[in-house]
């Protein structure tokens, strides 16, 4: 026999190793190559957090962005931020997708022969500065949302090459607030509210819980003013008026449907009430006296559409209210005489002495806001042929100007546009060249939410592509136009100038606390004397139809902002629960009318300024005379906002609703919406939406329950009672709409509560852990921020509009919204079920989180034939994804439906360049075939478990919580260990009253408790 | 030996003829037949076949298998598994029975190729075609002196003809 | 006989003339067991195109991924089940006749016992296929059989599905064998009678079998044996498949009166399947002698009793449903037959339930034509009886906000069509390959009868 040695063995193992390895799997081969030098900073596998801030929207939250080597995968708000206080809405959480776009300008784009192509830096700039010196002050800039500090170098930057000037476009930018504010109190600043210490909140249809100037911060002093665990709070009611019964208006006690433009007279109907029954100081009294004269309560029930009753009742109680606050309407209700109305508002806010404490006029911002009026005349000026070079950065006008306005024909006139975009859109792509900015993470800037809160952002991720940031080219553009235009302008770069505008503090303790936060109290205004004698008259309504028009903003794509990043596509709206598509609002009468319309049916909206066809949502909750579209979609550019990855580049995914609204301002020369009547007929057509929630009526089955505010207080039975064991616990039945799911159970009275963790039935006693999660219905407004963070803390893989309306979503959580207890109507036909009893006016919504309960006695694991789902040690429910051969049997054995099965390869096939670079290293991607579902962030766990091994010693309460229970800004989700007793699930989740488990009857014995919802029902005077 | 082979062409005649030559003490024949009949196997030999202790035995060893794999492979690694217990036998029991049902059968086939003597490369003297006709074969072995009477005795009970297979 | 003085008795060894054959051997040998005809060529022609076909989209699922199915939450089984389960019910009728039939002494059985008994066969081996094609990951399907592995990882014997693997492969082997057991003296008479690799084939499958008395006896009582330990495998095997369902919490499915009624809708199914299949093999190979009318009516009496079973386990559904108080219990059958499924369902009970129930007259239950009709039917309702029962019962489960709705697209639809296609061509090569009627056993008969010249089994001759 030859000799064999060993190293011609190992050659031979090697390479067949490598044989099987290249045969096992196509993917390409990628080289790991070790850190030659270690970063300081950075130990591999151990995230390292950096704070920056929230540039979704201008509520400006903070951020921690969490880095793996040198990555952001995940955004967290950042506790130490006044605003969000470490909670983080669905478009903070999705922002982190801008980074790693797909879509991502890589280069400088010029045009030639009508393609954008590729070029340098040095080609472009060039090119740029070229233009501007032939145009000279025929050069405008048109900007979006920018930071104060870079605000006001671009001005700089303006006066410096000697151009026209700058206009600031923002489509929902609170200009009739600024207006109204300084026609009261002579400052033009934006009030900022408070909601915590509020006994009474009436919300004029500002949706402030969605698209509001500040949404996570309202919804923790919401839940603050409201939270049932301090008795004393119990009495804070929150009154919605409005046409819809928004998200925002689904967490309110009542919902006054009034008729869309009449808020203004309705507050001041109310007010006159208010004063009439004692409320509002003497000051307010006295100074509102004449104004209210003029009011006739009478009239005003007529006008908006409301029972006289009601007004005089909600009146009642608004006098009675110890801290009222009113908040005025936001972008749906901004109609021609907006400012008029947000002044009757704030005036009522005012006399109730709610200023100075509900509310506070902080000093008005220095630099320049946004204006509609200048921006309408912009587009005039180019009409006119009056600008040769037009820079558009961080706004899409061609988007979200309406067409009447007739922007996109002038930017056809304009000889030179350029944009300064990162991601494509409708407006860079019809620019003649494009200098891409860095993407939020990639660059420095700053921001002021309002005066004394500056909060600083700061690059976390190094420019993935050749992109510069704003400021530095148009510092570089101002250099190349030559030294004496240099000169007037600093020679440093824009992190210098970021830093510089930090002056007086220390600028690197800013950083790692997240900015300069020193919240100023607001001014001590008066009221001016002009303040009280203006007309309030219903806003004129353009064109004729039966409907009035309602351009819903919706808490996921804003102002059609959200609408490129999948994850706002795919995460349904809150209230429809339809995801990725346009639909019209009808309520069922008026569906009836026209012909019996159907979820699905498609019809023409027609107004003066345009024309679209679009299925339709029956829904109760609207009124009769109005449609409502939500703004955001109907995009012809980019991968998730149009239909591209559908196979359909450059066409529109649903409809732009703001192609419907005629290019008016109210009266303050700010931005109306509210604007036009709609004529709405059949097409005769059907489409089928994707849609996430099939039925909105829960039959009565326990899934989402309620307890009046009465049956709290008189510490009555609980809504889930346990007689003797919960094998016994009585089966749900048919439950007249009103009264709890369970009927009232034989013996409720002694009945005792149900128990998060019950020892008599833990299948590991001897482990130190029972991971469980309590779930407070009532704190839950539905915001979905908590999916957002899942779908990013798990490498949960968007899988696009087709699948989605196939239910193939992949969600391990989602909110699932019940109108009441339901009844056993409806589910005869392939229709979803959106109850009519939705249209009743004291509100009974519930919002009920559903994710893997991680049963005690879960009915997926016997299942399997393979134990790829088992139970471990710490009480979860194991999915061991290699060991999954995909009979699917969990799935149909789970009574939550908590279970995602990869019906194609989502992993490989919706990870597009360079999204994998996002994915959390800590989470693996699931393959073809397997089965997924909610491990309650078990790569959390095994972190902290690692830390705490080190320091020989149990891991702490709060020391791990999972992604939904840390973005939710309610604080809704506590996430801890059932067998310690102290800690805060537990303490939480033992609510002698509220307590339920879902399906209880079903014995799965979930390591989820819900606390249900509090029914506190129409406010009384 | 010489080999005798009778014909018959009905059941009836060559049971008579099996019980008459044992009567005369030729105890070594045998019968081809191209169907089973109760009372030709009744006169070659009354006891009972053997097969049953081969399915006894496979059915047995089946469900001790059965339930012996079940538990053991769940107490081997114990898997908490929807809060059952680790070795639950009501769900085994199913494994179990269809093992002694498996085992069993594969038992009762072997029993079937042992005690028929399966497979036999090379047919038995005499053996032809017709006796997987309709017609049947008794197969007697002699000594030569005997040669005439059992031929006698054959044809006396109705063999249709009678020949000499081997010497 | 005594040899001439002086010349040794070997000398009187001579071969006598061998007389001419028997009729029965014949009939099946000389109409089945011979080269294939043009309608044969064509007929398997047909099935190996819908064989390909479903062959195609097989390896492009699992290229694909199961999505290229009309799967959708919460709906996670679909076609391949429903199919799998009507195999697998098929598969029933076979050891039904030869071991149950064989245990009551039902000699009318003799003559369909053995094609009945390899479509057992084949029916299983479709219904496994269903088994791969259904898993997400088929590379991994290996993971289900209790291999020793370094991991020391074993399979969760209390999960349905495992009862199923072993319940399934035990029926497909005993089935297997009793087969065979029943083919030996059979493929004896082949051996005798053909020449070439027939011969070879026959010659080696037959053992050297010589139908010696003491092999008979081993024979009668390993069939007995056989027979003893199949009835209850049989019983057991879609009671097995039945608990799939009942073993889950889902409304609909979650039933004590599963496993009866399973199998009552098997051997339902599986009756009809014989005769759909059995009428037209009689008409074209002209077997009207052995296969009677008389064999025919007694399987549609034994038709019309399932038939009744079924119902009634129809019936009592709905009465638990009603009577248990449990709303989504109720929800799901109240939307069962109103629902968006209601045609399904009313298929379902139009052809098991009330179209059987003409064989009251015994008119229909010996007219042939209305025999192969009514038959065609019930298998087309048993396969809607599983649709029904899995689909309705996933689609409108306790969380109504993931209640959905599946149909079975045509990439599904062809694999089932493809499963057809594999089970008739099975079938077809089995007719050309094996004695489809028992020989020895009609034999058995016939020379019993001729014998005793009893008439009893008059009708059967």
């Amino acid at each position: 026999m030859p000799e064999f040695h060993r190293r011609e063995f190992l050659k031979l193992i090697g390479a067949s190793a490598g044989a099987a390895a290249a045969a096992g799997c196509g993917d390409k081969v990628t080289k790991l190559i070790p850190y030659v030098i270690q970063p300081e900073a950075i130990v591999p596998g151990i995230a390292n957090y950096y704070a920056s801030t929230c540039q979704e929207c201008p509520a400006g939250c903070g951020l921690l962005v969490k880095t793996h080597e040198g990555r952001p995968i995940k955004l967290d708000g950042n506790p130490d931020h006044p605003v969000n206080q470490g909670a983080l809405c669905a478009r903070g959480q999705a922002s982190i997708g801008r980074s790693y776009h797909p879509d991502r300008y890589r280069s400088p784009m010029k045009r030639v022969d009508g393609k954008l192509v590729p070029t340098t830096w040095d080609d472009a700039i060039a090119i740029l500065s070229g233009e501007i010196k032939r145009a000279g002050n025929r050069s405008w800039v048109l900007s979006g949302q920018t930071g104060p500090t870079a605000s006001a170098w671009i001005d700089k930057w303006v006066d410096a090459v000697g151009a026209g000037g700058r206009v600031v476009y923002e489509p929902f930018a609170p200009e009739a607030l600024r207006k109204a504010t300084q026609a009261l109190f002579g400052v033009a600043s934006e009030p900022v509210f408070d909601l915590s210490g509020s006994d009474l909140v009436i919300d004029f249809g500002s949706d402030f819980l969605e698209s509001g100037p500040s949404p996570v911060e309202h919804a923790r002093q919401l839940a603050a003013a409201r939270d049932v665990s301090k008795p004393e709070r119990r009495s804070a009611r929150f009154v919605y008026v409005g046409p819809r019964l928004s998200m925002t208006a689904s967490n309110a006690d009542e919902w006054l449907a009034a008729k869309p433009g009449s808020e203004g007279l309705l507050a001041l109907a109310l007010l006159k009430v208010a004063i009439g029954a004692g409320g509002g100081t003497q000051a307010g009294r006295d100074a509102l006296a004449t104004l209210l004269e003029k009011v006739d309560p009478a009239a005003v029930a007529k006008q908006a559409d409301v029972p006289l009753a009601t007004i005089e009742r909600v009146g009642k109680a608004l006098g009675a209210a110890k801290a009222p606050v009113l908040i005025p309407p936001g972008v749906a209700l901004a109609s021609r005489r907006a400012a008029a109305t947000v002044r009757a508002v704030l005036l009522g806010n005012w006399a109730l002495g709610a200023v100075g404490k509900g509310i506070s006029i902080p000093a008005q911002r220095e630099g320049r806001v946004a204006s509609y009026h200048e921006t309408l005349a912009l587009v005039d000026a180019i009409k006119g042929g009056r600008v040769g070079v037009l820079l558009v950065h961080g706004a899409n006008p061609v988007y979200s100007l309406p067409a009447s306005s007739g922007f996109a024909e002038a930017l056809a006139k304009v000889p030179f546009v350029v944009s300064l975009a990162s991601l494509p859109d409708e407006t860079s792509e019809r620019a003649n060249l494009v200098l891409p900015d860095h993407s939020p993470l990639e660059s420095w800037g700053d921001a002021e939410p309002r005066p004394g809160i500056r909060s600083v952002v700061q690059p976390t991720l190094r420019p993935l592509y050749d992109t510069r940031a704003l400021v530095d080219a148009l510092l570089d553009v101002a250099r190349a136009m030559g030294p004496e235009v240099a000169a007037k302008l600093p020679a440093d770069s824009f992190r210098t100038l970021v830093e510089q505008s930090f002056a007086g503090t220390d600028f690197y303790a800013a950083l790692a606390k997240g900015g300069v936060f020193a919240p100023q109290p607001g001014l001590e205004v008066t009221l001016v004397p002009s303040a009280v004698d203006f007309e309030l008259a219903e806003p004129a309504l353009e064109g004729d139809g039966e409907f009035t028009l309602v351009t819903a903003a919706g808490s996921m794509l804003y102002d059609g902002r959200g609408a490129n990043l999948g994850w706002l596509q795919e995460v349904p709206d809150p209230v429809t629960k339809v995801a990725w598509q346009s639909y019209a609002e009808l309520s069922p009468r008026a569906a009836e009318k026209l012909g019996g319309l159907e979820f699905g049916d498609v019809i023409d909206v027609e107004t003066k300024a345009g024309k679209v066809s679009l299925p339709v949502v029956v829904r109760g909750g609207l009124r009769d005379d109005v449609i409502s579209i939500a703004i955001g979609q109907g995009h012809t550019v980019g991968l998730w906002a149009s239909r591209a990855e559908d196979g359909h580049p450059g066409e529109r995914r649903g409809v732009n609703v703001i192609d419907l609204l005629p290019a008016l301002t109210d009266e303050s020369g700010g931005r109306a919406w509210l604007l036009t009547k709609a004529r709405v007929s059949n097409a005769g057509r059907h489409e089928r939406l994707p849609i996430l929630q099939d039925s909105q009526n829960q039959r009565g089955r326990r899934l989402g329950l309620a307890v009046t505010l009465q049956e709290l207080a008189s510490g009555g039975a609980p809504v889930d009672a346990v007689h003797g064991t919960a094998d016994a616990v009585p089966v749900a039945g048919e439950a007249a709409p009103g009264q709890p799911a369970h009927g009232e159970a034989p013996g409720a009275a002694h009945a005792e509560h149900v128990k998060a963790y019950d020892p008599t039935k833990d299948s590991a006693p001897g482990s130190l852990y029972r991971w469980g999660m309590s779930i407070d219905v009532d704190k839950c407004t539905g915001c979905s921020a908590c999916v957002v963070a899942c779908y990013i803390e798990n490498n949960i893989s968007v899988v696009g509009e087709e699948q989605v309306r196939r239910g193939r979503h992949m969600a391990w959580l989602r909110i699932e919204r019940w109108v009441g207890d339901g009844n056993l109507e409806g589910g005869m036909d392939r229709r979803p079920i959106f109850p009519a009893s939705e249209s009743s006016t004291t509100v009974d919504v519930r919002t009920t989180p559903m994710l893997c309960q991680q049963c005690g006695a879960a009915s997926c694991e016997p299942v399997c034939p393979v134990i790829a789902t088992y139970h471990n040690e710490d009480g979860l429910n194991g999915m061991i994804y290699n060991r999954c051969i995909g009979t699917r049997y969990c799935a149909n054995n789970c009574p939550y439906k908590v279970r995602k099965y990869n019906w194609f390869d989502f992993a490989i096939e919706r990870w597009p360049d360079p999204m994998y670079l996002m994915a959390n290293p800590d989470v693996t991607l699931r393959g073809q075939g397997v089965m997924e579902k909610c491990s309650f962030c078990v790569q959390r766990v095994a972190t902290a478990r690692q830390v705490a091994k080190d320091e020989k010693r149990p891991i702490r309460d709060g020391e791990v919580t999972t992604a939904c229970a840390q973005s939710c800004p309610t604080s809704a989700i506590h996430f801890g260990n059932l067998k310690d007793a102290a800690s805060v699930v537990v303490k939480a989740g033992s609510d002698p009253v509220r307590g339920y488990h879902s399906l209880h009857e079903l014995n799965t014995r979930p390591a989820v408790t819900y606390l249900a919802k509090v029914k506190r029902g129409s406010v009384e005077g | 030996m010489p080999t005798l082979l009778g014909i018959f062409d009905s059941p009836t005649g060559v049971a008579q003829a099996v019980t008459h030559l044992k009567g005369r003490g030729f105890t070594n024949l045998d019968v081809y037949s191209p169907a089973p009949f109760d009372e030709i196997e009744e006169a070659v030999d009354p006891k009972p076949s053997k097969v049953r202790l081969f399915t006894i035995v496979g059915g047995l060893l089946g469900v001790l298998t059965g339930y012996a794999m079940t538990i053991w492979m769940s107490l081997d690694w114990p898997i908490v598994i929807g809060g059952k217990p680790h070795a639950s036998i009501p769900p085994y029991t199913v494994i179990a029975f269809e093992l002694t049902i498996l085992f069993g059968g594969i038992f009762t086939l072997i029993g079937l190729l042992v005690v028929g003597r399966l497979p036999s490369v090379k047919l038995g003297p005499g053996y032809s075609a017709r006796f997987s006709a309709e017609e049947f074969g008794l197969i007697v072995e002699v000594p030569e002196r005997d040669v005439a009477e059992v031929d006698g005795l054959l044809r006396a009970s109705r063999a249709t003809e009678v020949s000499l297979v081997a010497a | 006989m005594t040899p001439p003085p002086g010349e040794s008795i070997a000398a009187m060894i001579r071969q006598t003339p061998v007389p001419p054959d028997s009729p029965t051997n014949r009939d099946v040998m000389d109409v089945f067991m011979t080269t294939p005809g043009l309608g044969w060529l064509l007929l398997i022609g047909i099935c190996l195109g819908g064989l390909a076909g479903g062959a195609t989209v097989w390896i492009y699922q699992i290229y694909k991924g199961l999505g290229i199915a009309g799967y959708s939450h919460p709906v996670f089984w679909g076609a391949y089940i429903v199919t799998f389960v009507f195999w697998v019910g098929i598969a029933h009728a076979g050891t039904l006749i030869s071991a149950i039939l064989y245990l009551f002494r039902a000699k009318w059985r003799n003559a369909i016992n053995r094609s009945a008994e390899a479509m057992t066969i084949f029916a299983v081996f479709s219904a496994q296929l269903f088994l791969g094609i259904h898993v997400g990951r088929i590379w991994k399907a290996y993971f289900i059989l209790p291999y020793p592995n370094q991991r020391a990882l074993w399979v969760n014997f209390k999960s349905p599905l495992l009862w199923d693997t072993f319940a399934i492969s035990t029926y497909t082997l005993i089935s297997l064998i009793f087969l065979y057991v029943g083919l030996l003296p059979d493929l004896a008479i082949a051996r005798d009678r053909t020449s070439g690799w027939r011969k070879a084939l026959y010659g080696t499958l037959s053992l050297g079998w010589q139908g010696t008395s003491r092999q008979w006896k081993a024979h009668a009582r390993t069939t007995l044996h056989l027979s003893g330990l199949a009835t209850p495998l049989v019983l057991s095997v879609h009671s097995v498949v039945s608990w799939d369902f009942a073993m889950a919490l889902v409304p609909g499915w979650h039933a004590t009166i599963f496993a009866p009624y399973f199998v009552a809708g098997a051997i339902f199914s599986g009756f009809a399947m014989v005769l759909t299949v059995m009428i037209p093999v009689r008409r074209i190979f002209g077997l009207e002698h052995i296969l009677t009318d008389y064999h025919f009516e007694n399987m549609c009496r034994f038709l019309l009793l399932t038939s009744t079973i079924v119902t009634y386990a129809y019936l009592i559904e709905y009465f638990i449903a009603w009577y248990s108080g449990v709303e989504p219990e109720k929800t799901s059958f109240y939307l069962r037959a109103f629902g968006p499924y209601w045609m399904s369902t009313w298929i379902m009970i139009t052809c098991n339930g009330i179209i059987p129930q003409l064989f009251w007259f015994k008119k229909l239950r010996t007219h042939i034509p209305t025999i192969f009709v009514i038959s065609t039917l019930i298998n087309v309702g048993m396969w809607f009886e599983r649709y029904v029962i899995i689909i309705t019962g996933l689609s409108r489960e306790y969380n109504p906000a993931v209640w959905g709705h599946y149909t079975p697209n045509p990439y599904e639809l062809m694999i089932v069509a493809g499963s057809f296609s594999f089970f008739s061509i099975l079938f077809l090569i089995f007719l050309k390959l094996f004695p489809v009627i028992p020989i020895s056993e009609v034999k058995e008969l016939l020379i019993h009868d001729r014998a005793h010249g009893s008439g009893h089994h008059a009708e059967a001759n």
